[in-house]
């Protein structure tokens, strides 16, 4: 009848909510998660940055990017790849149903091939 | 035909180089000749996270498995002494000749030494061996003495803090930082160190360092500190010697023009070392931070390879000290407005430095991404309206957005 893993769709946000600052913190369980409406679409990512744990929803969006307010390292919204380098920043579904954001609380699968970057570290940036 | 690159230092800038090399496709041989025994590693955790006992704070550049799989040769502890563009080698120390098609000078910089102030409770900082000596002195109840409060002094004052150790920074200028960021936005940065228990002693030249059996007396205009170590950070001098041997031009570092390149042809310098012709700016200008070394290696490799690409991106560059971070960008040695956003008091803010109605350089303390948009304005050279930079109702996002529509 059911699925093994149903997913649980978790109300976050209105729509109009990220019109302006094109994002938002929220908080999912004790997970804080940042929204961010990038080209119209609605993506959500850990909001604690892997490098130096600072908050990307105080980052900012450009050129289609997450760029981190810390050390402006810079994500792919989608895969929450950080360019130039092995770490990969927790990402989350979303679906966007009457103006409402929903968050699928469970982490996307990360990146498989990390080991064929060169970088083997997390610090500076 | 370019069939082999080799760096001489292995730093930042090399490890850069290499990296951008294999990732365009290039094919041939690369080889980094480094100074040091240590693979390539970077430095800004030096004051920071390793120097607070952190080894696992991924200091190394390229792993030896990459450095493998890449093709991507170390030849390490051994310094170079010049290059021979006409015969297409590097001479080494050793006497070793080394092939080489095109050549990136990346040697960095050597701290700053006070003549005759040595000694083993006495600290300059710059490599691994230097952050490992200083870390194993820096323990809790020492009374360390930094001299200088620019970055190297202020990020050191602050790991020393956490650690438990006493401090005290011995400055020239009147505040921290006078000459980027002026006097009052230094003034921020001397409140926050002095917030957080380090005694400033700003305004004070140094007269002497001496070591004793048991510590250190720093004696200065103010007066006399005694304390258990010194840390004398007062800048960097490039290291300019295998280029002046070589024939480079060098005038405060190796001339390069936007590409990166040097006065002889398929040399290129990088990084600290080089005085590069900044074309957004208009002038030469040498830059001492990691960002600038990476960029630059990027562009140097790009060129090597055929891929004509100026280096003309705005700097930037951070400082973490205490829980506080510290950004910069752009180019501003003189300015005719001051615009803050944000609270100076409480040590929120963006600073944006104005000449003739455009952003020329933006500082900000825990605010990286009024910082991001700032270096959008100042590549864009976009006229902003001072009212509209200090408004924290105005999203600053929205106005590279605006440009990108353009």
């Amino acid at each position: 009848m059911s699925e093994p893993n149903p997913v649980e769709w978790v109300p976050v946000a209105e729509l109009s909510e990220l019109a302006r600052r094109k994002k938002k913190q929220v908080v999912v369980g004790d997970t804080p998660i940042a929204l961010f409406l990038v080209n119209g679409r609605v993506f959500a990512l850990h909001d604690v940055c892997v490098h130096k744990q600072r908050s990307l929803s105080k980052g900012t969006v450009l050129h289609g990017r997450i760029i981190c307010p810390g050390h402006q390292w810079s994500f792919d919204p989608a895969t929450g790849e950080a360019a130039d380098q092995v770490e990969c920043q927790p990402t989350y579904d979303v679906r966007v149903e009457n103006d409402k954001v929903y968050v699928d609380p469970r982490p996307r699968p990360g990146r498989a091939d990390a080991g064929a970057a060169p970088y083997t570290t997390t610090a500076a940036g | 035909m370019i069939r082999s690159i080799v760096t001489i230092g292995a730093g930042q800038a090399a490890a850069v180089a290499a990296r951008a090399l294999r990732r365009r496709g290039f094919d041939g041989r690369i080889e980094l000749l480094g100074a040091e025994p240590e693979a390539p590693y970077q430095r800004p955790p030096l004051s920071k996270e390793y120097l607070a006992g952190d080894d696992d704070c991924g200091l190394h550049l390229l792993s030896e498995k990459w450095c493998a799989a890449n093709d991507v040769h170390l030849r390490l502890g051994q310094p170079a002494v010049r290059i021979r563009p006409e015969r297409g080698l590097i001479e080494l120390a050793d006497g070793t000749e080394v092939a080489a098609d095109a050549v990136l000078v990346a040697t960095g910089g050597s701290p700053r030494r006070l003549p005759g102030v040595e000694g083993e409770r006495i600290h300059y900082l710059r490599t691994l061996r230097d952050a490992d000596r200083l870390r194993a002195q820096l323990r809790p109840g020492v009374h360390v003495i930094v001299i200088g409060a620019g970055f190297i002094g202020a990020e050191v004052a602050a790991t020393s803090r956490g650690k438990g150790a006493d401090v005290t920074v011995v400055e020239t200028l009147d505040v921290p930082l006078q000459r980027v960021l002026g006097r009052d936005i230094g003034a921020t940065c001397a409140a926050i160190h002095r917030r957080e228990g380090v005694t400033l002693r700003l305004g004070e030249s140094v007269e002497s360092v001496v070591e004793t059996p048991t510590g250190v007396v720093v004696t200065t205009s103010g007066g006399r500190i005694e304390g258990d170590l010194v840390v004398v950070g007062i800048g960097i001098t490039p290291n300019t010697t295998v280029a002046e041997q070589s024939g480079l031009a060098v005038d405060n570092g190796i001339l390069v023009d936007e590409y990166c390149r040097t006065v002889v042809s398929n040399v290129y310098a990088a990084g600290d070392v080089a005085n590069h012709w900044h074309p957004l700016f208009g002038e030469r200008i040498r830059v001492e931070h990691f960002d600038n070394a990476s960029r630059q290696a990027t562009a140097a490799a790009n060129n090597m390879i055929g891929r004509i690409t100026p280096y003309a991106d705005p700097h930037w560059f951070w400082s973490d000290q205490y829980d506080r971070n510290l950004q910069y960008t752009g180019h501003a040695p003189v300015w005719d407005e001051l615009v803050v956003r944000g609270s100076v008091e409480e040590c929120d803010f963006s600073a944006f430095y104005l000449r003739d109605g455009l952003v020329r350089a933006a500082f900000a303390i825990d605010r990286g991404a009024d910082v991001l948009v700032a270096k959008e304005l100042i590549a864009g050279r976009v006229s902003v309206d001072a009212h509209i930079l200090a408004d924290e109702d105005v999203d600053l996002s929205e106005l590279t957005a605006l440009e990108e529509q353009l």
